[in-house]
């Protein structure tokens, strides 16, 4: 997914750096104690132990952004392109001593200074194959149409009788809207599969494959909330994440609009063991040094339910928010992902019966 | 028996192999058949080994001044082997059967909890069942036998992906 134009540029990333690096160095002393006395790690409590793994694993600290967040930037307003200074970017990481991804964009041909955008695109690209074969795994289309089932469902039953507009927000490839065009009869419903994302690589990439298997759908270089993009229903996967503090509720903001009808934002459940989990799946399914770096990082970064619930409220009052599909069936066990999902509230009634428990959280 | 057992279970190893270095290099939605040919690529990647440990085994035998000895030894060995090797397959064989089942939690668990770390321990079973078949052998020949085959098994997974990610670059630089 790619929202780099979206998000604050380097500047204000560097901002927020810094905001957090104060707060850094007095937890840095605590933790080169600890590190200094190995023993101590295994009578720690669990808030100094993930401080700990902080030091130990730098590239797990939450407060860095991903190297995909960097190594592509648009200009806000236009979406061109912007050119990327290499040594700007190292610098970023230097600062959290984080030698995986100093690693990773090492490895990224420069010209002058400036990382060669031919070689980034190729790198995204083989990225978003890489991450497509984790979709699969784990059916996330499966997952997705049936929220989309039972919310089309609710819309039309409410008096929707139009054409739906779905549209994923920062679809990079497009997996999840070509997966919907492929597996599912929602074209013959009227609705409409989009994608939008503001790497203009990954979307001629998704228009290639649609257009490769006649898939009903299409994909758009843009803004998502735009008047000629919008939609009725938002969907995204592992965007959310990228979007830190108020950014995050400026995104969601962006939903308010009257023809938004619900939106599902599906991102990496935060608990205990998801970067050890996550370290260790992309160690395995994984090939190239960037998605091993933001897959794990992904998810030290994710939102908990809390955050995004708050968020959701403030931003978009008028939609009835919650999060879907936090645990495994009945039990205390934790999905890897869970979706924050807003909808109207004439839609909720009958979207608790289709869905039950799964909207258990959903006031 | 068991030299047969071996053989299908290194085919076994080798189409799991062509899978799995072929996934993430397909974008498409319709990809059953890249994934077919994936598998039959790493069949035959294990044909190619099993053929080349064949010969090396037949002229080993042919060679040795006790060839019934070393055929008894090599055939213990490989027995040994199948303690390790067949209940290793047998969990990966039961993972795969289960995501039949059609629930997105149960087949998204088999991954996280079973196949991926399977995946994650296969050199570590390949090189503990080699080490115990050949842990006992008699004959010298019998261990250069295991080892050499242990090599090659451990090299297919390599070949295959450096393969396949020489096909998944072209057709990237052909895009961009």
């Amino acid at each position: 997914m790619n929202l780099r134009g979206a998000q604050p540029t380097v500047c204000f990333l560097r901002l927020t750096l810094e905001q957090n690096s104060a707060r850094g160095s007095a937890l840095n002393f605590l933790l080169a104690v600890v590190v200094s006395r190995p023993a101590l790690r295994f009578v720690l409590p669990a808030r100094a132990q993930f401080l700990y793994s902080q030091l130990v694993f730098p590239s797990w600290n939450p407060a860095q952004p991903e190297i995909s967040d960097l190594v592509v930037q648009h200009d806000p307003k236009t979406l061109q392109r912007l050119p990327v200074n290499k040594p700007e970017i190292l610098k970023i990481f230097e600062r959290f001593q984080n030698k995986k991804a100093l690693r990773a964009i090492e490895r990224i041909p420069a010209k002058e200074g400036f990382l060669d955008p031919a070689a980034v695109d190729r790198l995204m690209l083989t990225v978003h194959w890489e991450m497509q074969r984790l979709a699969e795994e784990f059916y996330h289309g499966h997952r997705v149409l049936k929220l989309l089932r039972a919310t089309i469902a609710a819309m039309r039953s409410s008096g929707h009788t139009g054409p739906i507009r779905i549209v994923d927000v920062g679809c990079g490839i497009g997996y999840t809207i070509r997966w919907l065009a492929a597996r599912s009869m929602l074209h013959k419903e009227d609705v409409e599969l989009t994608g939008v994302d503001l790497n203009s690589t990954l979307v001629n990439e998704a228009n290639r494959l649609a257009t490769q298997e006649a898939l009903p759908c299409r994909f758009f270089h843009g803004n998502a909330f735009s008047a000629d993009l919008r939609g009725h229903i938002y969907i995204s996967t592992g965007v959310l994440h990228h979007f830190r503090g108020d950014s995050l509720i400026a995104f969601l903001r962006q939903h308010g609009n009257e023809t938004t009808q619900a939106f599902v934002h599906y991102d990496f459940q935060p608990w205990a063991l998801a970067p050890f989990g996550s370290w260790f799946f992309h160690v395995i399914r994984m090939r190239t040094a960037l998605a091993r770096h933001d897959g794990v990082l992904s998810t030290a970064r994710a939102h908990n339910a809390h955050t995004l619930v708050s968020a959701a409220r403030a931003a978009v009052p008028e939609l009835t928010t919650g999060i879907y599909g936090a645990k495994i069936w009945n039990t205390p066990a934790p999905r890897v992902f869970h979706a924050l999902v807003g909808f109207r509230p004439a839609l909720v009634p009958q979207l608790k019966q289709s869905l039950g428990r799964m909207l258990g959280e959903l006031p | 028996m068991t030299l047969l057992l071996l053989f299908l279970l290194a085919s076994l190893d080798g189409a799991l192999c062509g899978c799995r270095t072929s996934m993430g290099r397909c974008p498409l939605i319709h990809n059953r058949k890249y994934y077919v040919m994936g598998v039959l690529r790493g069949v035959f990647a294990a044909q190619i080994v099993s053929g080349f440990s064949l010969i090396c085994l037949l002229l080993v035998v042919a060679f040795s001044r006790n060839p019934q000895l070393l055929r008894a030894d090599l055939v213990e060995s490989a027995r040994r082997m199948l303690f390790v090797f067949l209940p290793y397959a047998a969990l990966v064989l039961a993972n795969i059967a289960l995501r039949i089942v059609p629930s997105t939690d149960l087949r998204s668990a088999t991954s996280v909890f079973f196949l991926g770390p399977l995946t994650g321990i296969r050199p570590l079973v390949m090189i503990t069942g080699v080490v115990a078949g050949i842990w006992r052998a008699q004959l010298h020949q019998t261990v250069f036998l295991g080892l050499f085959v242990l090599t090659l098994m451990l090299s297919v997974e390599f070949a295959l992906n450096s393969y396949c990610n020489r096909l998944q670059q072209r057709q990237i630089r052909s895009l961009v």
